[in-house]
């Protein structure tokens, strides 16, 4: 269980149950557990563990202790689940966090260019093993006017239907000037409204401006700040937006991206370390390129960046990829700026649904009709994967909530996998008996003697592809923090490199090591990446920062399956003034 | 002879080619597009401003255009569309062949730190679609290896369309 209630939520939880919905199923044991639903079998297995449940007969106190958080969420509210959080079986809690899976980019069929039911990808991303996930429909005229508003009933829905992978509501921004973005709210009475508003009056698309110029530049940094207006007003608990697919078109200049920042880095986070569509690359799929990066400059594109920039490595994003590139040059000021990693689901590679023809008038409608069983054969053109399938970004989370799910990703306590490379990592910097884990800053005197300490569980068990995967190799990526660059254009730093690879040689069980990062002088970050180890080549800064990173993925021949990573957000630590 | 500059407010590389597509054949003809002001500019060099179409104001030395002209002239910017021998590139062809019979000056491959050449008996997919770049003072192709281990043009014919949102 949590590690202790949320002091608001007892009594109007203890309300909604007596008053509103009388006594959940899950505790009434006059409801044999054939009757219940597998879930709440589950759950009633749970709470008799828990020595909450008798054999029979169900204290009153229970029900309103362990309400479904479907139930509240459908009619509430502002809050979570009720008064504690919950650890579902199979989440063990380490240095006192919950590692939750999310993904928080999925598109249903209202999105012009999708086709699935909230419930679809809620089903889909529960079995695959999400804790969290984040409705993302694109911005548009369509969707700004009826899409927002009629998603919400279907995630309210899903949300009472599964109740072990929490379901945010958000949407894909057009950034003004720039690329897609996920916004997400904190679910609540204003939810839609507030996206609402917010799409109407910042989304690029739905206002006209998405070329890029220092007008429209301004209009997203002004979303952001409406963002953390509609949290500090409490119109909605909390907000939080990351850039997506970041370089994929070169249209987001590292200005840009810093400006979303500054603006609020309570709001804006982050961005996709990697981007979604990893199937798209599949030698028999769409013969595209991974994550259909296989564009080339235009004319809103930043000129600076090189045509490298255009293709994914790895998987990841060149931003993200980059040892020494643009996020690195934004660790080195000390920016928190975190790395996710997610489906973008929108048509399944090889899945047998269609849309239905006709498909139902989007414009119209606000989405397409539901899609249909499609006779049998396998889209092999799509390039997505089910949300959970095959990237992961985990979130170190106080308990099971909407709240400490957000609350987690702000403070960067995550890291991202693809294809289930590893089960989970442990990462800590220490100091004498103090430490901190990723997304932190250890401040110690300077001469304080500081190690990494790292703990990897291995795949204990197969991916979605049927197989375990075999972890290579961990690299040990150390940056100097250099302070605030003058030039808001700057996409390299000089002073990052991989400084250890630890090579992998167990095939199961627990991996442990320690490296050493010296007496502490100057202020540095360190972060972490691993690999399968079956496609690599040296960094594009030069096999001296980085001599075997992710290879460029080449379009038509790139299997997400057998080329698979994972990255770690930083820590930091620095000196004492 | 002089590279000249025009600024034709072309917001795509499709509406410039486009508009490139229906210059007369010259011989001797490079003509690239340039990135700059939020615009697509053209740049031409071995053509008589006499032989443009009525009416085509040709930039001066200041704004985007005059920018464009000095990176063509310099060899640091500019993406060909139409030069010489570019009839030539459909089908496969190997790069020696490529280099001998095209103004491409050289072939690289990406994906290493150095982009490394070409080499010689490498063959090029051309897709018919081939649009080298003045870098280094070099009309420059860059390349990426196909699953069949050719090589292709960084820059595909087709991406995914944007009309799609992804």
């Amino acid at each position: 269980m949590g590690p202790g209630p949320h002091p608001h939520s007892h009594d109007h939880e203890h309300e909604h149950h007596d008053h509103l919905h009388g006594t959940p199923a899950v505790v009434d044991m006059s409801i044999p557990d054939a009757e219940l639903s597998p879930n709440d079998v589950s759950r009633r297995r749970f709470l008799r563990g828990a020595g909450v449940l008798g054999a029979a007969g169900a204290a009153a106190a229970a029900a309103s202790a362990f309400a479904t958080p479907g139930v509240a969420m459908a009619n509430d509210d502002d809050h979570d689940h009720g008064p504690f959080g919950r650890s579902w079986a199979g989440h063990t809690r380490r240095n006192g966090y919950l590692w939750l899976a999310g993904d928080h980019h999925i598109h249903t069929q209202y999105s012009n260019d999708a086709q699935y039911r909230v419930i679809d990808h809620v089903q889909h991303a529960n079995a695959y093993g999400l804790d969290w996930m984040v409705i993302t429909d694109h911005g548009s005229v369509a969707h700004a006017k009826i899409g927002v508003d009629k998603v919400n009933p279907d995630i309210v829905a899903a949300r009472g239907e599964i109740d072990d992978t929490l379901v945010f509501q958000g949407l894909e921004w057009n950034i003004p000037g720039a690329e897609h973005g996920t916004v997400f709210v904190h679910p609540g009475p204003s939810e839609v409204a507030v996206l609402k508003e917010f799409e109407n009056t910042y989304d690029g698309v739905v206002v006209g401006a998405t070329a890029s110029n220092p007008t429209n530049e301004a209009l997203a940094v002004a979303g952001v700040h409406f963002l953390a207006d509609a949290v500090s007003n409490k119109r909605v608990k909390d907000a939080l937006f990351l850039a997506n697919h970041p370089a994929r078109k070169g249209i987001d200049s590292p200005h840009e991206i810093r400006a979303w920042r500054d603006a609020d880095p309570r709001i804006a986070i982050g961005m996709e370390g990697a981007p979604g569509h990893q199937a798209a690359g599949l030698v028999n799929g769409a013969a595209s390129a991974r994550g259909f990066y296989d564009f080339s400059p235009s004319a809103d594109s930043f000129p600076g960046y090189p045509a490298e920039s255009y293709r994914t490595w790895g998987g990841f994003d060149w931003m993200t990829s980059t040892v020494g590139g643009l996020w690195d040059s934004l660790l080195a000021e000390g920016k928190a700026w975190w790395v996710t990693a997610n489906s973008d689901s929108h048509q399944v590679y090889a899945d047998i649904a269609v849309r239905p023809t006709p498909t139902g008038d989007f414009n119209a409608n606000g989405r397409y009709d539901d899609p249909v069983y499609g006779g049998g054969a396998l889209a092999t053109t799509n390039g997505d994967f089910w949300p959970g399938f095959y990237s992961r970004t985990h979130v170190g989370a106080s308990d099971f909530s909407y709240a400490a799910v957000m609350a987690g990703l702000r403070a960067g306590r995550v890291w991202v996998d693809h294809g289930r490379l590893i089960d989970s990592i442990d990462v800590k910097v220490r100091t004498g008996g103090s430490w901190v884990t990723l997304g932190d800053t250890l401040v110690a005197r300077r001469g304080s003697s500081v190690q990494l300490v790292v703990t990897i569980d291995l795949a204990s068990g197969p991916n979605w592809a049927q197989f375990i995967p075999v972890l290579s190799r961990v690299d040990v990526i150390r940056g100097a923090v250099t302070g605030p660059v003058a030039n808001k254009d700057s996409f390299t730093t000089p002073d990052t490199k991989v400084v250890q690879s630890v090579e992998v040689t167990k095939k199961s069980g627990q991996v442990t090591f320690t490296y050493d990062l010296g007496s502490l002088d100057e202020g540095f970050y360190v972060r972490l990446r691993g690999t399968d180890g079956k496609r690599q080549a040296p960094g594009l800064m030069g096999p001296a920062v980085d001599p075997v990173g992710p290879a460029m993925d080449l379009p038509g021949n790139a299997d997400p399956w057998t080329d698979l990573w994972f990255y770690t957000n930083p820590i930091w630590v620095l000196p004492h003034k | 002879m002089n590279v000249i500059g025009l600024d034709l407010g072309h917001t795509t590389t499709v509406e410039a080619e486009h508009w490139l597509a229906h210059l007369p054949p010259v011989l001797g003809l490079v003509a690239c597009t340039h990135f700059g002001a939020g615009r697509v500019l053209i740049t031409l060099d071995g053509l008589d401003p006499s032989r443009l179409p009525p009416e085509t104001g040709v930039a001066g030395p200041e704004g985007a255009a005059a920018e464009a002209v000095r990176q063509h002239a310099d060899g640091t910017g500019g993406r060909a569309v139409r030069y010489p021998g570019v009839e030539s590139l459909v089908g496969s062809l190997r790069v020696d062949e490529v280099l001998a019979g095209t103004a491409i000056e050289r072939v690289l491959v990406m994906g290493l730190p150095d982009r490394p050449e070409a080499a010689p008996d490498a063959i090029l997919d051309t897709r018919a679609f081939v649009r080298p770049q003045w870098m280094d003072g070099r009309l420059t192709l860059l390349t990426m290896p196909t699953p069949d281990g050719h090589i292709a043009p960084f820059e595909v014919p087709n991406p995914t369309p944007c009309c799609a949102f992804h």
